[in-house]
């Protein structure tokens, strides 16, 4: 490609994605003010800053997701839920074994990322289509967090101020999100937009072919994707047991269609190659804007699954409709 | 002659079943009908009770719903989609079902009701995908979780309870064998006959091989897809009669279970998940590999909690040596 298709190519990407930007905040707007006509109690600063911390946990999930997509190949991971969970009854295990609390904090994060390990393998190494693989496995570490709980929920982690990480606030910003979430996403964000790795995450997703001719490795690009997604699922088990005090097997139920819907509602190109963090984080914002209005109503949780659902498939259908190039199939 | 000819090329193009075989390919077809045999020796050889006429019929009967929504599935992933949504709208399908059994509605208008419902709602995921563009894997998603909210909104708290909408569907036996089994054996016998020697069929396998290419030679690549998710969700509205028959009940989790469990068919009974190649006959042979599975794990006695490691393990195992011999016969690259 000459240089100078190359730079209007490049300025073509960077314009639909500002317009991404600009699009999601002005929905972010748009449903802030649908949400505060709806309930009265919305626009509270107290309420704003606790709500963020529903958007903890599903945006560390949202993230793995994110990098995951990036990184093509029909890359996807169904199962960051059932990691999820079973980290946390994996942590739940050790803390009763009698370990301190932040040494099972840090294992879990070991945990997840072996989790993720045990996707990567089957994705790039056996050559598991992502979807089935990654289906499969949902159905595994559900089922396995099931059996090692005992099909019920687990206590002990009021310790050492471990609470403190899921309930207590900073300046009245929740601690999941000042001291997890935020940290998380800028280290992410940089390591997407300056540092080699990112790009070759960028460049795995775009055109792996190329990469393979000029000495790169898309599958171990690939492999340490889904690591990262096991090991943000570890985090997010983490998050989850510190804010709940009890690890629950079914904790991750459901996570996996909130967090393909933020990273797509972010702007992350499903075949791979398109995506910021930002964006996520923006979608991130988005959903939880609505899911805490939607509560404030007096709406019913069960609720929530529909609204996005419909968020899903109509972020979708207007981007296609609004863009000329759409999601259209990628020729591969 | 000329019909001959075109008949013979088009079979081979389109087809990929029947060209190019090579001994390492041919050989993995045989994998997962080997396995199944190798489950039923082992469980025969574990219980007494498993090789009984009576637990047979129970493992017809059990797997009838999923049969026939993995047969319609098989060809909507063939031409290189997805659904994600056929547990959810099974409920949604099998709520109506037995609220027009409680209600008194004939049965013939209830089966009919309960396919038009069915085909609707495959409809809706096939505007998205071949209209509107929306990829499979998120279509479905969404249409997934619109159907769980409504079904949650239909059971509105109480569960249904309504009795077989005919005794076809659940005890009527013809030879000691369940009619309704029989009935799965005719539906995939027409479905095979569709997609080996009807165009729908053919078109299905070039759209999954090469959407470009299979549009470029004519074939209307939107309305093959639109076909499929159609005919997949009247397969889910059918699959929910002979869930309320078998079942008896409906909840605000029903049919969850079968979206895996028919993805986890398709792909073991070697259809590839890439689309354009697979057989609806594979896909009986993985409905069994589960049906057997899910049924024998539960007779040796192992703890209902492992049922699910044992079962998402097996399938993540059959499907592995899919792929592995498929790319020991080179004809998979691996796309990394």
């Amino acid at each position: 490609m000459s240089t100078v298709a190359l730079r209007r190519a490049r300025s073509r990407i960077a314009g639909s994605l500002r317009e991404r930007t600009a699009f999601l905040v002005g929905l972010i707007i748009v449903t802030a003010i649908a949400m505060s006509l709806i309930s009265p109690y919305f626009l509270n600063l107290d309420n704003l800053l606790s709500m963020t911390q529903f958007g903890a946990v599903i945006g560390l999930l949202a993230l793995g997701q994110t990098l995951v997509i990036i990184g093509g190949g029909g890359g996807i991971d169904i199962s960051v839920g059932s990691m999820l969970s079973l980290s946390g009854v994996a942590m739940g295990l050790i803390v009763g074994q009698g370990a301190p609390v932040w040494l099972a904090a840090f294992v879990t994060l070991l945990i997840g990322m072996a989790l993720g390990a045990f996707n990567g393998l089957l994705v790039t190494t056996i050559g598991i289509p992502a979807l089935i693989a990654t289906l499969g496995t949902l159905y595994l570490f559900a089922s396995a967090a099931q059996v090692l709980a005992g099909g019920q929920q687990i206590v002990g982690f009021d310790q050492a101020g471990f609470a403190f990480l899921g309930t207590g606030t900073i300046i009245g910003i929740p601690t999941q999100v000042l001291l997890v979430l935020l940290p998380v996403y800028a280290a992410a964000a940089w390591i997407m937009r300056r540092s080699l790795f990112g790009r070759r995450v960028y460049e795995t997703g775009n055109n792996d072919k190329a990469l393979r001719l000029v000495g790169g490795s898309p599958r171990r690009i690939r492999f340490m994707l889904y690591c990262t997604s096991g090991l943000l699922a570890g985090l997010g088990a983490v998050v989850t047991n510190a804010w709940l005090l009890v690890a629950r097997p079914g904790a991750g139920d459901g996570f996996e269609l909130q967090s393909i819907t933020i990273a797509v509602l972010g702007g992350t190109y499903i075949f791979g190659g398109r995506g910021k963090v930002s964006g996520t984080l923006l979608a991130v914002l988005l959903i939880v804007i609505l899911s805490s209005g939607l509560q404030l109503a007096g709406v019913d949780p069960s609720w929530q699954s529909g609204v996005l659902g419909v968020v899903l498939v109509a972020s979708v259908v207007l981007n296609n409709l609004f863009t000329r190039r759409g999601e259209r199939r990628a020729p591969s | 002659m000329a019909t001959d000819l075109q008949r013979s090329g088009a079979r081979s193009a389109a087809d990929p079943a029947s060209g190019r075989r090579r001994r390492p390919a041919q050989l993995g077809q045989l994998v997962v009908p080997a396995l199944l045999v190798l489950e039923v020796l082992v469980f025969s050889l574990l219980t007494d009770t498993f090789p009984t006429g009576g637990n047979i019929a129970n493992i017809l009967l059990n797997s009838v719903d999923l049969a026939l929504i993995a047969g319609g599935l098989t060809l909507v992933v063939i031409l290189g989609g997805i659904d994600v949504s056929t547990g959810p709208a099974l409920g949604v399908v099998a709520w109506v079902v037995g609220t027009l059994t409680v209600a008194g509605v004939p049965t013939l208008l209830t089966v009919v009701a309960a396919i038009v419902l069915g085909a609707v709602m495959g409809l809706v995921n096939g505007l998205l995908v071949s209209a509107l563009n929306v990829t499979a894997i998120i279509a479905t998603l969404g249409t997934a979780a619109i159907w769980q909210t409504a079904l949650f909104g239909l059971w509105g708290g109480a569960d249904l309870f309504a009795p077989p909408v005919s005794p076809f569907f659940s005890s009527q036996r013809l030879l000691g064998v369940p009619t309704v089994a029989l009935f799965v054996l005719v539906v995939y016998a027409v479905l095979w006959y569709v997609s080996r020697y009807r165009a729908f069929g053919r078109h299905a396998f070039a759209v999954g091989n090469d959407a470009e290419g299979a549009r470029l030679s004519g074939v209307s690549v939107r309305r093959v897809t639109l076909a499929a998710y159609v005919l997949v969700g009247a397969m889910v509205g059918l699959a929910a009669v002979v869930y309320m028959a078998r079942v008896g009940v409906v909840q605000a989790s029903s049919g969850a279970d079968l979206t895996l469990a028919a993805i986890a068919a398709v792909v073991v009974g070697g259809t590839s998940i890439t689309g354009g190649r697979g057989s609806v006959l594979g896909t009986l042979v993985g409905v069994l590999f589960i049906a057997v599975l899910q049924n024998g794990v539960v007779l040796i006695g192992v703890p209902p909690l492992w049922n699910g490691v044992l079962v998402g393990a097996f399938i993540l195992l059959a499907v592995a040596i899919d792929v592995l011999s498929q790319r020991l016969a080179g004809r998979k690259r691996l796309s990394r």
